[in-house]
């Protein structure tokens, strides 16, 4: 026995199987994705939408009611991975020299993976794309000369979150935090941590 | 050299032709288009016709109807504007020297051989 989900494309009602429901969801996010509002998202996405109702209707005919992973794998080898139909149109995301994918929105985080005190130092050389060791050797004269360092190390402590999650450490550094680079990112934690 | 992306690429070039091809002769929805592109091996997987028809909808070379369907959703029937049979028309003669052109490299090569 089964829960099925009801759900509408392009204005008609199937009732899917739940697991086939969540097939199709991540096959038409990961479609979604690739496609930019100026490229008309919005129409590609209805048309794929309403081919994909056609071809259930054809699978299902009258004898069934309920759309099953078998009809959902069918449908989307005969409509291919957006990477088998894009080819160069598809705006490459760009790849740094690690092969994430890279994005502008960068959040000041405290990295737990390189640190000496609290990993301030290195949060904010992650944000910059500077060396941690500059930024340090900054705090060290500052709190030497100074004696403001000390307190403004202990306030940026408190006030900087600590990237905990895997699209934590993914925006730290600058890069999209997408399924694809989540999976890069606890492979290589899971790598490191073997290595160990 | 891939011979695989090779030919991806000479396919590609030529695909939005057909498409404008296939839509000089008759209106049709995308359905047809891909009946139509499958059966001369064109078109690989359907996906690749959407973003292509958006895009030359766009362009303004397209222009689309909706008819309701007896088995589905309704459909968007696509024809040429004026501007896509000129399109169109420029492509043809193109290709057509394109050929000759191909042609006659491959004729004075196998001669020589």
């Amino acid at each position: 026995m089964n829960k099925t989900i009801s759900i509408n494309l392009a204005g008609i009602v199937f009732n899917i199987d739940e697991h086939a429901y969540r097939i199709l969801d991540k096959y038409l996010s990961t479609i979604s994705g690739y496609f930019s509002e100026a490229d008309g998202k919005k129409e590609i996405m209805a048309d794929i939408e309403s081919r994909i109702a056609e071809m259930f209707q054809e699978r299902m005919g009258k004898a069934r009611t309920v759309v099953s992973e078998d009809d959902v794998n069918h449908v989307i080898q005969l409509m291919g991975q957006p990477e088998d139909f894009l080819g160069d149109e598809a705006t490459e995301p760009e790849k740094t020299e690690e092969g994430f994918e890279s994005t502008s929105s960068k959040r000041l985080f405290r990295d737990p993976d390189d640190r000496l005190v609290g990993g301030v130092c290195s949060g904010i050389a992650h944000y910059f794309g500077i060396d941690p060791l500059i930024i340090r050797i900054l705090f060290i004269v500052a709190v030497i000369f100074f004696g403001t360092g000390f307190l403004l190390y202990l306030i940026l402590w408190a006030v900087i979150p600590k990237a905990i999650t895997a699209a934590d450490k993914l925006q730290m550094k600058g890069r999209a935090v997408t399924v694809d680079n989540i999976k890069k990112r606890v492979q290589k934690e899971a790598d490191d941590l073997k290595k160990r | 050299m891939n011979i695989e992306n090779t030919k991806a690429q000479m396919r590609k070039g030529i695909l939005e032709f057909c498409i404008l091809s296939i839509l000089h002769q008759k209106e049709a929805y995308p359905s047809e288009i891909i009946e139509d592109l499958k059966g001369a091996k064109l078109i690989i997987v359907e996906g690749t016709l959407y973003p292509l028809l958006t895009r030359l909808k766009n362009a303004g070379l397209l222009s689309y109807r909706w008819e309701e369907s007896s088995s589905g959703p309704p459909r968007k029937y696509y024809k040429l504007t004026e501007l896509g049979k000129k399109f169109s028309s420029d492509l043809e003669t193109t290709w057509g020297e394109l050929k000759e052109a191909v042609n006659k490299v491959q004729k004075k090569s196998s001669t020589k051989k």
